[in-house]
């Protein structure tokens, strides 16, 4: 495999992907939201800051199910300081793979399927640039974006839940820690790979980039949203102990994903299926 | 040696059989045409010489490789102008030609000064920095053209070269593919412009679901028939006078163009009928403006071998 013809490829889909709004607005807009609008809205919220200590009832499982480190140190915490924190550190967790999964998702039936559809496969396909190096200059362009979101993302995040920390919490930090370390650093890119992996296996079967983008993201955000719901209901907690075991899992998924994807990543396939 | 040859390629998609053991040759600095009409397999047959698609059977060597086992190399040595312009909309008409010269091996001071040479050439030279997205039919098909030739192939592939081009650049082109040939590059070019593959070509194949009906120079196919078209222009059309010209044993066919009152007249064999029929013409209260015999066109000869082949199928 030649590096030179695999970065060719990600400058050129790169500098596509830089003109097109289409993809630039969910890629700035959604992780801005959850990084800074949705800790901003959770922190200032009256209702939620002085929610009455009965209100803590509900989440009793979560409580019991936390790490014990962590149950240790919200033991010296108030009712109040203790709901926030267990928020800001564990009920937004699961949002943050939403930011992988929409950004490798968005770009990788961009540059797949949108290729086709535009009708560009062709000449592409005619150049004596491998199947190998198109495949991975392909993963490379929705790869690295995503794991760039997800980090600035989580920077952004860091610094808004750290300013409200330090008031609320009395000068203690609550980020980066250990399980954000993880989660952002292991699960997220893992998690991208999941989605490219599905979307270009997806985008070798269909016409178009919606298609693709639609197929993939119907599989991907369900068991997103089992983790959110399992998060919310202490069923699954985002602790470093499940976060590598899911990380493991993921890279075992993706290993035979891929294995699909590169092997339904002919030229062959993919102009059968031109329009 | 021959630029490209081909044995028993065969294509199937499916139960459909796209190319149908296509055995031919085409020898180095030719201008060789490939006409059939739509879906008869031509652009099938360029994506297997161009190494898109591998044969269900047979084999091709290109430039001296062989496209089942050398791909890589077939696709460096050669240019294709494919049926769709696949230009990338939202870069620049330099940035789609910049990225196509670095896939095809072409980098520094040569990749700029080869860009200039085609980008000027075709008149875009002044659009290089506009995105090819505002560009017209006929400007994206130039950009198309340059992109086949950014690496300075051997053999070049155009499929419908012309087609959408004003007539000032569709003959830019065809000089372009005459100086090409001149040079010792190779073009192989389907076309439904029968008038430019008769002006253009050394050789034509014509193909049809996917088989080879016709192949040779273009004399040759001509002179295969020794059919004659006697067009005679009237004052008036007249049914009586149609019916005259029937009676004849001689004639094969008649057209009958009404917006122009003009007969055309196909004769089995020479024109020495040719005094007789208008002869009968005039007795038959036919006013005549104008005579004229000629040879079949490409297009006649091309007519009459799809038909006959269709017929026989």
């Amino acid at each position: 495999m030649r590096i030179n013809k695999v970065i060719l490829i990600f400058k050129k889909d790169w500098r596509e992907i830089r003109r097109n709004w289409q993809i630039l607005l969910p890629i700035f807009v959604i992780p801005f939201m959850i990084s800074v609008l949705l800790p901003m809205f959770i922190l200032s919220t009256p209702s939620i800051i002085s929610m009455p200590a009965s209100s803590l009832a509900g989440i009793e499982n979560l409580m019991k199910n936390l790490p014990k480190n962590i149950q240790t140190e919200i033991k010296e915490m108030n009712i109040q300081q203790a709901l926030i924190y267990i928020m800001l550190q564990y009920f937004i967790a699961p949002f943050f793979l939403v930011i992988p999964i929409m950004v490798s998702d968005v770009i990788a039936s961009d540059s797949f399927a949108g290729e086709k559809e535009r009708k560009t496969i062709e000449a592409l396909l005619a150049t004596p640039i491998s199947d190998d190096e198109l495949f991975m200059g392909k993963v490379l362009v929705a790869f690295i974006p995503a794991v760039i979101a997800t980090t600035v993302s989580f920077l952004l995040y860091s610094v808004v839940v750290d300013l409200y920390s330090l008031r609320l919490l009395n000068g203690k930090l609550i980020l980066p820690n250990l399980t954000w370390l993880l989660l952002v650093f292991c699960l997220s890119p893992t998690v991208a790979l999941t989605s490219i992996g599905l979307t270009v296996t997806i985008s070798t079967k269909v016409k178009g980039f919606r298609e693709a983008q639609q197929i993939s993201a119907g599989i991907t955000i369900p068991i997103l949203f089992m983790l959110i719901f399992g998060q919310v209901m202490g069923i699954v907690i985002l602790g470093p102990q499940m976060i590598v075991f899911l990380t493991i899992s993921f890279l075992v998924a993706n290993f035979f994903l891929f294995g699909i994807g590169i092997s339904l990543f002919g030229r062959e396939e993919i102009l059968s299926k031109l329009v | 040696m021959h630029a490209i040859e081909t044995l028993e390629l065969t294509k199937k998609f499916g139960s459909t059989v796209a190319v149908d053991k296509l055995n031919f040759e085409v020898e180095e600095g030719e201008i060789f045409g490939v006409l059939g009409p739509n879906g008869a397999g031509k652009t099938t047959t360029i994506r297997l010489l161009t190494c898109l698609l591998a044969p269900s059977s047979g084999s091709a060597i290109v430039g001296g490789f062989d496209i089942i086992k050398d791909s890589i190399r077939v696709r460096e040595i050669v240019g294709v102008q494919t049926e769709n312009p696949s230009l990338y909309e939202r870069l620049t008409a330099y940035e789609n030609l910049d990225f196509f010269a670095e896939a095809y091996n072409v980098s520094g001071e040569q990749k700029k000064r080869r860009i200039r040479e085609l980008l000027e050439f075709f008149g875009l030279w002044e659009f290089k920095d506009k995105k090819v997205g505002t560009f017209s039919r006929g400007m994206k098909q130039k950009l198309s053209i340059a992109r086949s030739l950014v690496h300075d192939p051997n053999i070049i592939f155009l499929d419908e070269p012309t087609s959408g081009l004003d007539p000032e650049s569709a003959r830019e082109i065809k000089d372009l593919m005459k100086s090409l040939s001149k040079q010792g590059k190779t073009i192989v070019f389907s076309t439904h412009i029968l008038g430019d593959a008769e002006k253009l070509c050394n050789r034509v194949m014509i193909i049809n679901k996917g088989k080879k009906i016709a192949l040779g120079a273009l004399e040759e196919l001509l002179s295969n028939t020794n059919k004659k078209i006697l067009k005679i222009a009237l004052r008036k059309l007249d049914q009586k006078v149609i019916d005259a010209i029937k009676c004849f044993k001689q004639v094969k066919e008649i057209r009958v163009d009404n917006s122009t009152s003009t007969v055309s007249v196909v004769l089995n064999a020479s024109e020495e009928v040719t005094p007789e029929i208008i002869k009968s013409v005039v007795l038959n209260g036919g006013l005549i403006l104008s005579v004229n015999v000629a040879n079949q066109s490409l297009e006649d000869v091309y007519l009459r071998i799809v038909r006959g082949n269709n017929v026989e199928n």
